[in-house]
């Protein structure tokens, strides 16, 4: 009874997901789906993103969606990263009192697996961090930035622990404490560029606005946009570079703290955490 | 008549949105708090790629598809800027999708962290049982 009723529920989406979409083919929305062109303010963002052509109003970043990300939508992105703060501080407020570290006088070689998946993993993790520097470095010109540089970043410890085990990545430096300050270096990276053409505006004596990237109309001011013939797009790389650490530096802290081995956590929590 | 590639296309929209109604079903309905986290996932991914869905665009015509929006030139001529935003898809779904994905795993990572303090200080992920406890 109970899997025919599975099933008819199955059938009974199916059947409707079919319907619906053969009515919106006919033209049931009134207008078909795969819309022909994109929005006027999409025309304005592909139109500016790189146009020599109009230099008062370009991102001068020949990759439209890291524009978008930090210059157009600076702000938005800004307080993103404050919601990913606030996800990691309360994620490390959660596990308060926990310690990362490595039992003395411990023999490394006994834990973690063979000898040829150690190897395979040194190997790979350099070319990880090889391949996420390039997505982070490379985000004005091609598909990636600091958020996707950063995520594929942290892949790496989170090998080294599952690989070598928690007691290695800490014994070469993976630490808790050094993490959060990396990651607090990047998020301040990121609030001094936010503010780094209005304080040269400010020595230039010229106007400029917070989150500023090129030279606008009446804030004839910016960071170089090219330098060595490479478009560099001004502030964006610079916050790219330091959201990448901020997020690989955020991601490594909470993979840190989710290796805790299971009795060491149940002896703080059951050491009475909190009542001192 | 009836287009098949807006047919095929529409199914595609509107599975997304059945999933969405697929994941609704497994945060309200699901006791597991695990499975509630799992279902949030699918929730957000679905409307993540609902999001690049609808910033796409038809093709031109048969043999020129829509192109990333990633100007591929450093020395780009009048001509070019019009033929790439004449073919590019929407940059700012994009845009919205890939701060998303991270700050979706960041807060997926506190719910996991929550879910497994609750279990090691009251030994179950059961809404229903954690809802009665006291103190």
């Amino acid at each position: 009874m109970r899997r025919a009723y599975k099933y008819a529920v199955l059938t009974a989406m199916i059947v409707s997901t079919l319907a619906l979409a053969l009515a919106a083919s006919a033209g049931g929305l009134g207008y078909a789906l795969p819309f022909p062109a994109v929005r006027n303010l999409a025309y304005w963002y592909l139109r500016t993103t790189y146009n020599p052509f109009m230099p008062k109003f370009t991102a001068s970043a020949p990759e439209a969606v890291t524009a978008i990300v930090w210059d157009y939508r600076g702000l938005d992105t800004l307080f993103e990263t404050s919601v990913f703060f606030l996800a990691i501080i309360a994620s490390m407020a959660l596990m308060r009192g926990i310690e990362v570290r490595a039992p003395e006088s411990i023999n490394l070689s006994k834990y973690g697996m063979s000898a040829i998946v150690k190897t395979v993993t040194r190997i790979t993790v350099a070319i990880i961090l090889a391949a996420s520097a390039s997505i982070a470095l490379h985000g004005q010109l091609t598909p990636g930035g600091g958020f996707q540089g950063g995520a594929t970043a942290a892949v790496a410890p989170l090998v080294i622990i599952v690989i070598f085990s928690l007691y290695f990545a800490v014994g070469s430096g993976i630490k808790k404490k050094s993490m959060l300050t990396l990651r607090t270096l990047g998020l301040l990276g990121i609030g001094v560029t936010s503010f780094a053409v209005i304080v040269a505006g400010l020595i230039l004596g010229k106007a400029a606005y917070v989150f500023q990237n090129q030279p606008k109309e009446a804030a004839p001011i910016g960071l170089p946009s090219h330098i060595l013939g490479v478009p560099m797009g001004g502030t964006l790389l610079l916050f790219n570079i330091f959201e990448f650490l901020a997020v690989a530096a955020g991601f490594t802290i909470v993979f840190l703290l989710l290796s805790v081995p299971e009795e060491s956590v149940r002896k703080v929590l059951e050491g009475g955490e909190g009542h001192d | 008549m009836i287009d098949v590639n807006a047919f095929l296309f529409s199914v595609l929209v509107f599975s997304l949105i059945m999933n969405l109604g697929i994941s609704l079903y497994g945060i309200f309905w699901r006791p597991s708090l695990v499975k509630k986290i799992i279902a949030l996932t699918i929730l957000g991914d679905t409307a993540n790629v609902l999001a690049i869905v609808v910033g796409y665009r038809a093709w031109i015509a048969p043999n020129r598809p829509p192109i990333p929006p990633v100007l591929t030139t450093w020395k780009p001529t009048a001509a070019d800027l019009s033929k790439f935003s004449s073919l590019a898809v929407d940059p700012l779904p994009q845009a919205l999708v890939l701060t998303a994905v991270v700050i979706g795993l960041a807060v997926t990572v506190f719910l996991v962290f929550l879910t497994i303090q609750v279990y090691r200080l009251h030994g179950t992920t059961d809404v229903r049982k954690i809802a009665k406890l006291k103190g």
